[in-house]
């Protein structure tokens, strides 16, 4: 054999490449850091000038009287949180197990889009579905004044966290091994008695897991409550009266408070870090490796067959609530397929080629400047999230060392940014990236640390599918680590990534809290990503509280639903392509 | 742009094992190896799952460093060189020493891409260079006339015995001295696994052949040395024909006549 002149990588560049991987890794760690501390910062006045004290225990908000109390906020936030938790996470868990076991088997796939699909329905919309559908339907039926109030907001925040749930929950259920099934049903127990008796209870813990996340989800909305909530801050009396829950309270006061007054909503958005915090701390107890518990035995000695034991059919209870079920997924997909045909009946009629593409004014906004707003967002926190993301992902699935205390850290860190309020990422935002005014650039940046954590969780996904053999493959031929990264594992994972991209860009489209106090809500024609501008989700918030204009609102409505179907279908080929190439 | 030298095997000795143990964390895999094996010829290593063979064999490129809590005493010489030493280069040792897994696995490129992958790592860009590469190394695979039309096509078409061939074609696109290999028909049908063990042949006027078998008569039709491990020892090495008529060990006869493992 000739010799032939090959060329040896260096090694200094494969340094060079961890050590960025590993930069890129802690941001997420800044991120969160730079979060508490300028929200803390920003408090620290109206602490001083207030006192903690009266912010937890105060119960009058009266700021132009100088009362700070934020308890009766507070109330609000936890029982709604409640009222949702019973109604969507309730909901939410029937309709899982509905579509787990008891679903026919051509409607399942069907009803698989459908939950993806609700889960990425922009949250204002939920809200102004409530003010034009729900608030007509509870004065009528109960006789009240408004209608808004505690039950409106558990109502709406229910419908919205029930998505979420339901997809959770469906995980955890079929994760639970086959084989505990067969086990059952081997001894003579009805289908439904296995399901309640013996596959749910082995799920516990995973829907457990999506309560949980349910939880903070309700707890850190904006948008879907503003509309339905009635915004007087007192305590709550009954289910009709109006209340204010915490994020509520940032988003009312941020546009035009001053002083003690504007830190004070940041002492608000703390007090909502917390309450974050300890639904992780929560969720990561639920998540902990249970130790099985030795548990006293009874030692019974065997009579079977000698005092003529009787055995029954039982299992009443079970056949029960496997019609509940049915009936629960039948009545939540009922509400969720109207909502999405009112607005898309209420909607189209008002889009015009005008209203979808005529240079805006002031008085008349149209879209185009939304259209403009929202690709300059989604082209900007993308350019920002995807390569940190990915850099991150590639440094805990191909360099870090699984289980040691940095990873750990680490995904105690992801994990809070991704339970971090939006209204919240806005607060930040606003006193980070806004120095300059409000511009698309800003909220851009404060979206791209939103999105971090989705886009690092699906690349590690998608990289993890990589099998290792491929990885052998490359390093058993002498190519270096981060040419068998390039060059090997990431075409592989192209799809996934692709699927990250997709997914980030619904959440952009639908984002509305972070948005309004960053990139602002004007709805002009911005020139460049330094104006503000308002995006479609902005728009809507716009339609509906700052400036009520309803037929624009449901056009805007219509459209950004249409987007969003958009979004899951691109997702959902992604998706079957991936599947059909394991093949 | 520095050269990678290849080893140099001047006594006729490719590989060179002297008391290697390994641990896997506390659990021992290896106990004091010795072994030598000649250059240009099959040597085949056997015995029951879990003996060591395998290991051994990923030491020899030092795949077995990607094995977390894997630690290597002794001494590994390729060509004179020991390959454990902290100044190895692991970029020319594992291209001039290659490897062919026990289940194929192509990357998700094209099949010429995958043949290509390899010089292409080390520096070789021109379009006329790959060609030939490609065609030279399918030709060497035995497998040149069943994907010359389709060499733009997905790899991970191609059937389980043809994935196969072009992971060995994919290996000898550096021109490898040494070719390990990891049971490497074990995943195959009858015929293909005929259509390797021919290859194999014909393979060693040019390559040292190390391949694990699980297939005695695999290790028969193919091999000219042959090493018998057994829980993590090195027991028999030798000829082949005289390792299966004449074993020096009573072990070796036990495991061959089929009384246990």
């Amino acid at each position: 054999m000739r010799g032939r002149a090959v060329t040896k990588s260096e090694s200094k560049s494969e340094r060079g490449a961890k050590t960025l991987f590993a930069i890129s890794a802690t941001f997420s760690v800044v991120a969160v850091a730079a979060i508490f501390l300028f929200i803390f910062f920003s408090s620290v006045p109206a602490l001083k000038e207030v006192g903690i004290f009266e912010f937890l225990f105060g119960d009058v908000w009266d700021p132009n009287r100088g009362e700070y109390g934020l308890l009766p906020m507070l109330t609000a936030t936890l029982l709604t949180t409640l009222g949702a938790l019973l109604i969507g996470g309730s909901v939410g868990v029937f309709s899982a197990i509905f579509l787990v076991y008891f679903c026919p088997k051509r409607f399942k796939g069907v009803f698989d889009q459908v939950i993806v699909l609700l889960a990425g329905i922009p949250s204002i919309i939920y809200g102004f579905f409530g003010m034009v559908v729900l608030l007509p339907f509870l004065r009528k039926t109960f006789g009240v004044e408004s209608g808004s109030g505690l039950l409106a907001s558990s109502l709406i925040l229910g419908l919205m966290i029930l998505p979420t749930v339901a997809s959770l929950s469906k995980n955890a259920l079929e994760s639970v091994p086959a084989s505990y099934k067969e086990g059952s049903l081997a001894l003579g127990a009805t289908k439904e008695q296995t399901v309640f008796g013996v596959l749910f209870p082995a799920a516990k813990k995973g829907i457990l897991s999506a309560l949980t996340l349910g939880a903070g989800r309700a707890i850190g909305e904006t948008m879907a409550v503003q509309l339905v909530c009635g915004n007087s801050p007192f305590f709550p009396k009954g289910l009709f009266s109006s209340i204010r829950p915490l994020t509520v309270n940032i988003v009312t006061d941020m546009g035009y408070a001053l002083g003690t007054r504007r830190s004070a909503l940041f002492v608000t958005g703390l007090v909502l870090l917390v309450f974050v915090l300890l639904l992780n701390v929560l969720l990561a107890w639920i998540k902990r490796e249970g130790k099985p518990q030795a548990g006293k035995e009874r030692i019974l000695t065997p009579s079977a067959g000698q005092d003529g034991r009787v055995y029954c059919k039982k299992g009443g209870l079970s056949t029960a609530l496997a019609v509940v079920c049915r009936v629960v997924a039948g009545l939540a997909s009922a509400t969720l397929v109207f909502l999405i045909g009112y607005i898309l009946v209420r909607g189209l009629p008002n889009l015009s080629l005008e209203f979808l593409f005529d240079r805006p004014t002031y008085n008349r906004p149209t879209l185009r400047g939304a259209f403009v707003s929202t690709f300059y967002v989604i082209l900007i926190s993308l350019a920002v999230a995807v390569p940190i993301g990915v850099a991150t992902a590639i440094f805990l699935v191909e360099y870090a060392k699984v289980g040691s205390k940095f990873v750990k850290g680490l995904r105690v860190f992801i994990d809070t940014l991704s339970g971090i309020p939006s209204i919240v990422f806005g607060l930040f935002g606003m006193v980070a990236f806004c120095g300059q005014g409000e511009s698309l650039l800003a909220g851009a940046l404060t979206l791209s640390l939103m999105l971090l954590p989705t886009v690092i969780r699906s690349v590690e996904e998608s990289l993890l599918a990589v099998p290792v053999s491929m990885r052998e493959g490359s390093l058993a031929l002498g190519a270096s680590k981060v040419r068998t990264i390039f060059k090997v594992v990431l075409p592989s994972a192209a799809s996934g990534i692709f699927t990250a991209v997709i997914l980030s860009i619904g959440r952009i489209v639908s984002e509305s809290a972070a948005l309004i106090f960053t990139a602002g809500s004007v709805p002009m024609l911005p020139d460049s990503p330094l104006d503000s501008g308002a995006t479609f989700a902005v728009l809507m918030y716009r339609f509906t509280a700052e400036r009520p204009d309803f037929a624009a609102a449901y056009a805007t409505a219509a459209v950004l639903l249409i987007l969003v179907a958009i979004v899951n279908l691109f997702v959902f080929v992604t998706e079957r392509k991936l599947k059909k190439g394991k093949k | 742009m520095k050269e990678i030298q290849k080893f140099n095997f001047s006594d006729g000795v490719a590989v060179e094992a002297k008391n290697v143990d390994l641990y896997y964390g506390k659990f021992q895999a290896l106990k004091k190896v010795n072994m030598r094996i000649q250059e240009k010829r099959i040597t085949a290593m056997i015995g029951p799952s879990g003996c060591g063979k395998s290991t051994l064999l990923k030491s020899l490129n030092r795949m077995n460093d990607l094995v977390e809590g894997c630690k290597v005493e002794g001494e590994i010489f390729i060509g004179g060189e020991n390959v454990y030493e902290k100044t190895a280069d692991l970029s020319r040792l594992r291209k001039n020493v290659g490897m062919v897994f026990q289940r194929p696995n192509p990357f998700a490129m094209s099949v010429y891409d995958n043949v290509a992958y390899g010089p292409r790592t080390f520096g070789i860009r021109k379009k006329t260079e790959l060609d030939e590469i490609v065609e030279r190394s399918l030709r060497g695979a035995a497998i040149w006339n069943e994907l010359k039309d389709r060499l733009n096509k997905s790899a991970l078409g191609l059937s389980g015995g043809q994935q196969q061939r072009l992971c060995i074609a994919r290996s000898l696109a550096v021109e490898p001295q040494i070719l390990l290999m990891d049971e490497p028909t074990s995943a195959l049908d009858p015929i293909s696994t005929g259509k390797i063990e021919e290859l194999c042949m014909q393979l060693k006027k040019d390559v040292t052949i190390v391949i694990v078998t699980h297939n005695m008569q695999q290790a028969l039709r193919i091999s000219d040395q042959t090493a018998f491990f057994l829980l993590g020892e090195m027991v028999e090495i030798g000829d082949t024909q005289t390792v299966f008529s004449m074993p020096k060990e009573k072990r070796t006869e036990e495991y061959i006549t089929g009384r246990f493992g």
